[in-house]
């Protein structure tokens, strides 16, 4: 199937039909998030508003990833000078 | 070096002190110990870049979210390590650096806004078998209704934004810029568009199943 065809399908029913928070509010709680992800928790279990809107939101996993893997670098001395 | 608390931070990066700039150094160099990491060890994208080149861009960043730190200390809500807060800030720099950079000759003009963004049926299938008389109508009005369904329920700058980031995989915050909006709110746009879709659809009887089945070999 061609790749662009797939992406408007997926991103069409992937569509969640309730009200979900936006890029502001994921923002003000994924540091919060990425510090239990890194630590080891369950991203299921925490905040699954968060959890949805890095799903639907490119732009906001980008980030949310990138700190993350910071995060855990520091944690195990890999950014260590 | 000691860790500092989130107290001792704020307290130092605040001082009146040599101990702000002593701080103010320490911030930096931790960020950009994280950015540099991330660079050389996260982006395959820039695996072409010497090291000292990324140390150069990692050193840019880290000034740039450091001092970005300093304009902001006052919303700092302590909930979480400052130097997580900090490194979120400098994440925001470097990606946005990076999608700058990437996207810096993209135009939205580019996106069909009201012609057909869809390509025609029989380029859609890979493989080497292709489908059969009866199932190659079945895509092409299958396609005829998604892309109808795209003129009739969408605003045209829903379709350009939809189509930029959701397909051709443009970064909101490139397209919020040519759109003259904030990020935020063309994230709203972008989820009310796909909702609108969604509901349209499935009111015709498509299903994800049905569609995706259809297109496959």
């Amino acid at each position: 199937m061609d790749d662009q065809l797939r992406k408007l399908i997926d991103c069409i029913f992937d569509a969640h039909l309730d009200t979900i928070i936006d890029c502001e509010t994921c923002g003000s709680q994924f540091n919060c998030f990425a510090e239990l992800v890194a630590g080891g928790a369950d991203a299921h279990d925490l905040l699954p508003a968060v959890e949805e809107h890095l799903l639907c939101c490119p732009d906001c996993r980008e980030e949310y990833e990138a700190l993350l893997a910071i995060v855990r670098a520091e944690n195990q001395g890999l950014t260590a000078s | 070096m000691t860790e500092r608390t989130n107290e001792e931070w704020l307290a130092d990066l605040q001082s009146d002190s040599d101990r702000q700039g002593e701080a103010i150094q320490d911030l930096q160099n931790r960020l950009q110990r994280g950015i540099f990491y991330y660079l050389s060890r996260e982006r395959s994208d820039l695996s072409g870049l010497s090291t000292h080149e990324l140390t150069q861009m990692a050193q840019d960043m880290a000034q740039d979210a450091t001092l970005r730190v300093m304009q902001n200390l006052t919303s700092f809500r302590g909930d979480s390590l400052f130097t997580t807060w900090a490194t979120r800030v400098a994440v925001r720099v470097a990606i946005s650096d990076l999608r700058r950079a990437r996207y810096k000759d993209f135009s939205l003009d580019s996106i069909t806004a009201d012609g057909d963004v869809l390509p025609p049926a029989s380029t859609l299938v890979g493989g080497s078998r292709p489908p059969g008389p009866e199932r190659a109508a079945e895509q092409t009005e299958i396609l005829a209704k998604v892309q109808s369904t795209l003129n009739d329920v969408l605003t045209e700058r829903q379709q350009q934004a939809l189509i930029a980031v959701a397909v051709r995989g443009v970064p909101l915050e490139i397209v919020a810029e040519q759109m003259q909006t904030n990020r935020n709110a063309l994230y709203k746009l972008i989820h009310d568009a796909r909702r609108k879709l969604r509901t349209h659809l499935e009111t015709q009887g498509l299903s994800l199943d049905y569609v995706l089945n259809l297109f496959q070999e």
